[in-house]
């Protein structure tokens, strides 16, 4: 594991909000904590990335946001996939499983 | 669709901007929070858990900055509030920016207006259906009748029976039309009223001629086929404009009787308001007549006439057919036809047979023979305009580095601070394309105005006809090219110096170093002064050889006497007449003119000067038929007894058309000097006969040679010309056009002053039935042949003086600005014993040496600018060194003015006070 949280996908963590969105409809620091959770802090999002990525998802109309209290009473913006957003994402994941098991081949053969 | 999503909630976010940047904010603060309690949670106390995470996530600020940046309405924030600080700077300095205004507007109004014309006559297309599908006969426009079965270049101008010939064999066409490329004005009266006689343009068109272009009546009906007959009941079409100007829309005017050349056609219908025929002209047809009422209406019919051609065509293609492949059909066609008339071809139309071709051309902008006529014009104007507009820029330009220069100090903060540099540069660029946006708007009022004093000096309208179809009203194009105009001149003028603003120095600037004795930084300021002198030499030239031109053809020695003649015009077929009817008429035209008192005598003319005649090929006497190559062309006027005493062109040799030339006696003629040169060459040709009809020669026998005049163009007197006594026409020649006499010219008496209710009345005696076209003195009817030489001169020369007053302000802006930095440098040098002389070329010398760069610079572009102009300098040299030494000196004298006021300021510097500025 490295020292530091990898910035490979800090360009492009949309797909990964995505997902932890489509898990249960998730917060601003819900969403940070369990992608770094989920990556065993591999990724890792500050609050300028995690809110401007959030801003275009939404804005693409692939998550929408609602207003509702949290666990410790307080209000918070919660997260949820659109009905295109789990598409998108479907679609994602497999493209990303192929390409994934093409790079494996590539690096693989000997 | 996530476009339209992305536009929706951009919108929303600019709209409702403080709600979504709270709901952001107590987003990121909830952020904040959580994570805050999270490290509290590990064991952190709160101030502990707030400064890591704040290390960690950067400051909440920054984090907002960087969710904002990823929206596109934040450029639009950015750009508005550039845009109010820009507001509110230019605000604060009134003076400033109402003077930055006018000067941008003058230049972009210039423009514009000029833009407007140019858009009108030369861009535009005609008011009619998908113009993209119509195609016209003939690459260039030719006036106006062609005889015989040979055309040079091109056959572009065809006879009916040629029209119905291709009409009918080509296929391709949806429609094709044809009309005369003449201009016809009719007499007209509603039958059954006591209105007076009038006049009006009106044109012969084929039946098919608005089906063609898809033109729909506004009332009634338009023209058809079924009424384009050789025995139709005689149907026309009325002009929107005469209907309401002359008949207050008068609904019963529609099926109503109107008597056109005292012949009586029904009002079928009213053309839509737009419409405006098939060319642009000064005066658009009032009326619109099928082709085959020509025979009914016009005296001197060429309907019928296989061999004249006189019709333009107009065609409208259809979908998807191949211009190209329907050209090539019709130049088969051209040539079957002119084979099935080889019976009746001279010889020279057989030998030129083999290059008879045609041309297909594009004919959405209609007939174009105005957009020739004009487009150099509209060219030099559009230059002329443009350099006027550069030299306004170069003006600001200077003006808004003058302003970067005071607000050095505030940029040098800035960036000290760490503002963006694109953020610098924003700002005056945003200032300047304000100004210029301001300015644009206050140019189109300009334009506006300045497009209507020019339409009514180029184009005058004749009472009672319709004047020309271009509105001084800024259309959609002309709009979006003043706006497109101020920002690229926004964009030209602001750039330099917002760039300079960036490229200050912080910690120089800070310093706070006004004081300066070089001349460091002001090098774009020097160079735009002497980019201005240069353009204003290039414009102040170039009005000083067009003014000069002008003159030399208004004093030039015509060949004829403009003062103290009247020419009143008639046209005797608009009141129906019949050719053995004209002899009376002219008499007791003459007498009862002549008897008018202060009247010294009278003659009848077709043409007086300047302007037509008719062309004809000569045929002489003992010499060999002239050939196909051979110019053989000359102009000829039938004119009648003492006509040219009464114009004042001198008999240099024998006699001028008298009394003794009568029905009877022999035929002569009397030629011009031109005119002999080239047909008799160094004999004498007194006594020696011609004639203008194939193998006729001995038509005409010469008994009188005058002085070479400038009859047809003002610009040259070496045409060949001869004159025909009115007393020897062929009066049994039915309605031969060239039988009916057109001008009345009356010489009057040393002294006397003649109205032009006297003259109406004598005509009226002589017939009352009579229109009378114009009357004008023989001076305005020259002067209006050089309306439009006369406008470019004038308008050049106002944008050269405007150009004049630009620079020198722009001159006198600099040095004044110049004197002011240095004055503690002129302050030490006074001390130091430097005398006021010393002080004054100092200040002198600085600013002659930019005017002296600006005309090195100026005098090769001065000359490149008169080549262009050379076509329009009616033969005087374009190297004329006289109106550039003049126009050098002009500028010389301005700046001179220019500095004289800085510079006595700088005399004015007392050492002390100098010393202790700052």
């Amino acid at each position: 594991m490295p020292d530091k949280p990898s910035n490979l996908f800090q360009g492009t963590p949309d797909m990964l909000i995505l997902k932890t969105v489509a898990l249960e409809p998730m917060y601003g620091y819900g969403i940070s904590v369990r992608i770094e959770q989920m990556s065993r802090g591999v990724f890792r999002l500050n609050a300028g990335s995690l809110f401007l990525a959030i801003q275009r998802l939404e804005r693409d109309g692939l998550i929408e946001g609602e207003w509702k209290p949290t666990e410790n009473n307080r209000r918070a913006r919660y997260y949820s996939p659109t009905e295109k957003g789990r598409k998108r994402l479907n679609n994602e994941t497999r493209e990303w499983g192929r390409q994934v098991a093409a790079i494996a081949r590539i690096l693989e053969a000997s | 669709m996530s476009l339209l999503r992305n536009t929706v909630s951009g919108l929303r976010s600019l709209f409702r901007k403080k709600q979504v940047d709270r709901e952001l904010d107590e987003e990121l603060r909830a952020y904040q929070e959580m994570a805050t309690e999270e490290k509290m949670k590990q064991g952190m106390n709160r101030q502990g858990a707030l400064r890591a995470v704040r290390l960690e996530q950067g400051s909440l600020v920054a984090a907002k900055e960087i969710v904002r940046s990823g929206r596109w309405e934040s450029f639009v924030e950015m750009f508005w509030q550039d845009l109010r600080y820009a507001l509110r700077r230019l605000r604060m300095v009134p003076a400033f920016t109402i003077a930055t205004i006018l000067t941008l507007a003058l230049g972009i109004g210039a423009t514009t207006s000029i833009f407007t014309l140019v858009h009108s006559v030369l861009l535009k297309s005609l008011p009619v259906a998908s113009p993209g599908e119509l195609y016209r006969l003939g690459k260039e426009s030719r006036c106006c009748y062609q005889g015989g079965y040979s055309q040079e270049n091109e056959f572009s101008l065809v006879s009916y029976d040629l029209y119905k010939y291709l009409r009918n064999n080509t296929e391709g066409f949806s429609e094709l039309a044809a009309f005369p490329a003449l201009e016809h004005v009719f007499g007209f009266r509603r039958a059954g009223t006591s209105e007076a006689a009038q006049s009006s343009p009106g044109e012969l068109v084929s039946g098919n001629y608005f089906s063609m272009f898809g033109i729909r009546a506004y009332v009634g009906r338009m023209l058809t086929d079924a009424d384009d007959q050789p025995n139709a009941p005689p149907v026309l079409v009325m002009s929107y404009r005469l209907w309401q100007e002359r008949y207050g829309s008068d609904p019963s005017v529609i099926g109503s009787v109107l008597n056109l050349n005292d012949k009586p056609f029904t009002v079928v219908g009213i053309t839509p308001p737009g419409f405006f025929g098939d060319s642009l002209r000064s005066s658009p047809p009032d009326f619109f007549l099928p082709l085959n009422t020509e025979p009914f209406v016009e005296s001197d019919a060429d309907l019928n006439k296989v061999d004249t051609h006189w019709l333009e065509l107009i065609g409208r293609i259809q979908p998807g057919a191949n211009s190209a492949s329907i050209e090539a059909a019709m130049r088969v066609e051209l040539k079957q036809w002119l084979r099935s008339h080889w019976g009746e071809m001279s010889a020279n139309d057989r030998a030129r047979f083999p290059e008879q071709t045609l041309y297909l051309r594009p004919g959405g902008a209609g007939i174009t023979s105005m957009r020739e006529q004009y487009e150099h014009w509209l060219q030099i104007l559009m230059m002329v305009s443009g350099f006027v507009l550069l030299i306004v820029c170069a003006n600001v330009a200077n003006l808004m580095l003058v302003r970067g220069m005071e607000r050095r100090r505030q940029t040098s903060l800035s960036m000290a601070l760490g503002a963006q540099t694109t953020r610098i540069l924003s700002q005056p660029l945003s200032e300047s394309v304000l100004l210029s946006l301001f300015a644009g708007a206050a140019g189109l009022v300009i334009a506006f105005a300045c497009t209507d004093v020019i339409l009514h000096f180029a184009f005058p309208t004749f009472a009672g006809f319709a004047s020309v179809p271009i509105s001084a009203s800024p259309s959609k194009p002309v709009l979006l090219f003043a706006f497109v105009v101020s920002l690229l001149t926004g964009v030209a003028f602001g750039i330099g110096p917002a760039w300079m603003a960036t490229r200050v120095d912080p910690i120089e600037a800070l310093r706070g170093g006004s004081r300066s004795t070089g001349d460091e930084g002001s090098l774009p300021r020097k160079a735009l002064v002497v980019f201005q002198a240069a353009f204003s030499l290039v414009l102040l030239s170039a009005a000083g050889l067009l003014t000069a031109a002008l003159q030399r053809l208004e004093n030039q020695d015509l060949g004829f006497v403009q003062d103290g003649r009247i020419v009143a015009s008639m046209d005797p077929r608009l009141a129906g007449y019949r050719s053995d009817q004209l002899p009376t008429l002219y008499r007791r035209i003459h007498d009862s003119v002549a008897s008018i008192p202060g009247v010294s005598s009278v003659a009848l003319c077709q043409y007086s000067p300047v302007g037509y005649g008719w062309g004809a090929g000569i045929w002489v006497d003992g010499q060999p038929a002239p050939g196909p190559k051979d110019d053989n062309s000359a102009a000829w006027d039938r004119v009648s007894a003492g006509y040219l005493q009464v114009i004042g062109t001198p008999i240099v040799k024998g006699r001028g058309i008298s009394e003794e030339d009568t029905e009877t006696s022999r035929k002569v003629a009397v030629i011009n000097e031109a005119f002999a040169r080239k047909f008799f060459k160094n004999e004498d040709a007194i006594g020696k006969h011609f004639g203008k009809e194939a193998g006729n020669s001995r038509q005409y026998e010469v008994v009188g040679i005058a002085k070479d005049a400038r009859y047809l163009t003002l610009d040259r007197s070496d045409r060949a010309f001869f004159f025909l006594p009115e007393e020897q026409a062929d009066y049994t020649q039915t309605n031969m056009g060239s039988l009916f006499l057109h001008d009345i010219v009356i010489l009057i008496a040393p002294g006397a002053r003649l109205s032009d209710t006297q003259i109406r009345q004598a005509m009226a005696s002589a017939d009352p039935n009579l229109p009378i076209l114009s009357i004008r003195t023989l001076k305005e009817k020259v002067a209006t042949q050089l309306t439009q030489q006369r406008l470019i001169a004038r308008l050049t020369s106002l944008f050269g003086v405007l150009a004049l007053i630009l620079a020198s302000i722009g001159l006198y802006g600099v040095t004044a600005y110049n004197v002011g930095r240095r004055t503690s440098e002129i302050g030490v040098r006074m001390a130091l014993g430097a005398s006021q002389g010393d002080v004054v070329r100092l200040v002198l010398r600085g600013a002659f040496l930019l005017i002296a760069l600006g005309l090195i610079l100026g005098i090769p572009l001065s000359l490149a600018a008169s080549r262009v102009l050379n076509s329009q300098l009616y033969g005087l040299n374009p190297y004329d060194p006289a109106p550039i030494a003049i126009a050098v000196v002009v500028l010389g004298l301005f700046g001179f003015l220019a500095t004289l006021i800085p510079t006595r300021r700088a005399t004015k510097v007392v050492p002390m006070v100098a010393l202790h500025y700052e």
